[in-house]
C-alpha cells in the first residue's frame, strides 16, 4: 500500500543507468574505437537486467508485505470486535433475563382469579408471550456472541485435508443436488497431511460450501481445489458461480455481523468465525470476487500448525 | 483402544441395537440409549470417550443434547449421526463443538475410524489439561 507511489520512478531505474552507461561506451568507442564501445556494452547490459530482477524482487517483497499487513490489519480489527461485542453481550444478558423473568410472573398473574375477568386480559397475554419470545432471541444472539468471543482451544491430529472436505461436501452435496449445483472436486491427489485441528476445519468448510450454495441459489457449479502451495503450505480454494459480492461489501465480508442475508436468517457470524478459525490454526483467508460471476475463498494452512 | 467407551444415542431402536451390537463384536465397549435425556443421565454415572449422537430425536433433540453434553463433559467427543439433517443443523452441530458426523446408515469401517480419531482427540484434550483419562 505505502510505497507504490514510488514505483514509476523505480521502473525507470534500470533504463537510466543502462542509457548512461550506453553514453559512456559510445563515448569511450570515438575516442578509443569500436572495441572499446562493445567493451562498454557489457557493464551497460549487466546493470541493465541486475537492476530489473533486484526492483522485481524489491516489488514482489512489497507487495507480499501489504499482503501481510492487510492480513493483521483484519486480524486486529476482528479481534477488536470480537471483545466490543462480547463486552456488550455480557452487560445485556442480565438485563434481558429479568424482562425474561418478569414477563413470566406478569403472565402468571394474569391467570389468577382475580384478572381472569378482566376484559384485555387475552391481549396482555399475547403481548405478554410476544415479548417472551423477543427475549429469548435476544438471550439467543447474546450467547453466541459470547461463544464467538470464547477462546478457541485447538488440538491437533493428522489430517487428510481431502478426505476431510470430501466428507463435508457429502453433506452439503444432497441438499445442492436438488438446486441443480454442481460440485467439482480438483483435488490434489498426494496431498500431504496436515497436522491441525479437524473439528475447526470442518467447521470453516462446511460454513464455506453453505455460504457458496447460498450465493447461487440454483444452477451453478461450486468448484473445489486443494493443491500444495508455496513454503509448504496447503491451499483450499472454494470457487462459486453465484451472485458475487460488491466491493463495498467485499472489505466487510468477515467482520461479525455483517450480512446480506434478511433479518432473521443469517447471524453474520459465520465468516467471521472462519477467519477466526483460520488465524488460530496459524494459516489465512482471503477472498476475492466478481459481481455477476461468483466468489472465490481461498485458504492456507501450514503444514504443521502451532499450539 | 483398550479402555475406550462408547455410547450411541439414538430413538430408533432397530438402528440403535444394531449399531452397538456391531460394534461390540469389534471389541469396543459400547451402550445404547434411546433419548437425549437418557444420555445426559448416564454420563453422570458413567465415564464414556465418545458418544454417537442422532440429530434427529423427539424430545431433547441432537443439538440440544450436544449443548449440553459439553457443558456437562466437555472432554468427550461427539459424532453426529445424520439420517437427512439439514447443512443447517450440521453447522450447529459443529459449531457446538461435535468432533465429526456420519451419515446413516452408518458405514461400519468408518464409524470406527471416526470413533478412532475422536478418541485421540479425546485423551489429548485430557494430556494437556493434566489428566491421564482416569
Amino acid at each position: 500500500m505505502a510505497s507504490k507511489t514510488e514505483l514509476p520512478l523505480n521502473t525507470l531505474q534500470p533504463y537510466i543507468s543502462a542509457i548512461l552507461i550506453v553514453l559512456a561506451a559510445l563515448l569511450l568507442g570515438f575516442t578509443n574505437g569500436p572495441w572499446y564501445f562493445a567493451a562498454g556494452l557489457i557493464p551497460a547490459l549487466v546493470s541493465f537486467l541486475g537492476t530489473r530482477e533486484l526492483l522485481g524482487k524489491v516489488r514482489k517483497a512489497n507487495e507480499q508485505k501489504c499482503f501481510l499487513d492487510e492480513q493483521l490489519i483484519q486480524s486486529q480489527k476482528l479481534a477488536a470486535i470480537g471483545e466490543l461485542s462480547s463486552g456488550i453481550a455480557h452487560e445485556i444478558n442480565n438485563p434481558l433475563a429479568i424482562i425474561g423473568q418478569e414477563s413470566e410472573w406478569v403472565t402468571h398473574l394474569l391467570q389468577s382469579d382475580e384478572l381472569r375477568d378482566f376484559k384485555q386480559v387475552n391481549e396482555l397475554t399475547d403481548s405478554l408471550r410476544e415479548i417472551t419470545r423477543q427475549v429469548k432471541r435476544c438471550k439467543e444472539i447474546t450467547h453466541r456472541l459470547l461463544n464467538f468471543a470464547r477462546k478457541m482451544e485447538t488440538l491437533l491430529q493428522r489430517v487428510d485435508v481431502n478426505r476431510l472436505i470430501e466428507d463435508m461436501t457429502k453433506w452439503v452435496e444432497r441438499e445442492t443436488k436438488q438446486h441443480n449445483i454442481h460440485i467439482v472436486r480438483r483435488f490434489q491427489k498426494d496431498l500431504p497431511q496436515v497436522v491441525t485441528d479437524a473439528p475447526l476445519l470442518r467447521q470453516v468448510i462446511l460454513n464455506l460450501l453453505a455460504n457458496a450454495a447460498y450465493a447461487i441459489q440454483k444452477d451453478g457449479d461450486i468448484t473445489l481445489t486443494t493443491r500444495l502451495a508455496d513454503h509448504g503450505q496447503v491451499e483450499i480454494i472454494v470457487t462459486d458461480t453465484g451472485s458475487g459480492i460488491s466491493k463495498e461489501n467485499l472489505s466487510k465480508i468477515f467482520n461479525p455481523f455483517f450480512t446480506t442475508k434478511p433479518p432473521g436468517k443469517g447471524t453474520g457470524l459465520g465468516l467471521s468465525i472462519c477467519h477466526r478459525i483460520i488465524d488460530k490454526l496459524g494459516g489465512h483467508i482471503s477472498v476475492t470476487s466478481e459481481p455477476g460471476h461468483g466468489t472465490t475463498f481461498m485458504i492456507r494452512l501450514p503444514q504443521k500448525g502451532e499450539v | 483402544m483398550e479402555n475406550l467407551r462408547v455410547l450411541v444415542v439414538d430413538d430408533e431402536a432397530d438402528f440403535l441395537e444394531t449399531v452397538v451390537m456391531r460394534l461390540q463384536r469389534r471389541k469396543i465397549d459400547a451402550h445404547g440409549v434411546d433419548s437425549g435425556k437418557k444420555a445426559l443421565e448416564i454420563v453422570e454415572n458413567e465415564r464414556f470417550d465418545v458418544v454417537v449422537l442422532d440429530v434427529l430425536m423427539p424430545g431433547l433433540d441432537g443439538i440440544e443434547t450436544l449443548k449440553l453434553l459439553k457443558q456437562k463433559k466437555p472432554f468427550i467427543e461427539v459424532i453426529i449421526l445424520t439420517g437427512h439433517g439439514s447443512v443447517e443443523s450440521g453447522l450447529q452441530g459443529m459449531q457446538f463443538g461435535a468432533f465429526d458426523y456420519i451419515m446413516k446408515p452408518a458405514d461400519l469401517d468408518e464409524l470406527l475410524e471416526k470413533i478412532q480419531q475422536a478418541y485421540e482427540r479425546k485423551r489429548l484434550h485430557e494430556e494437556r489439561h493434566g489428566l491421564s483419562g482416569e
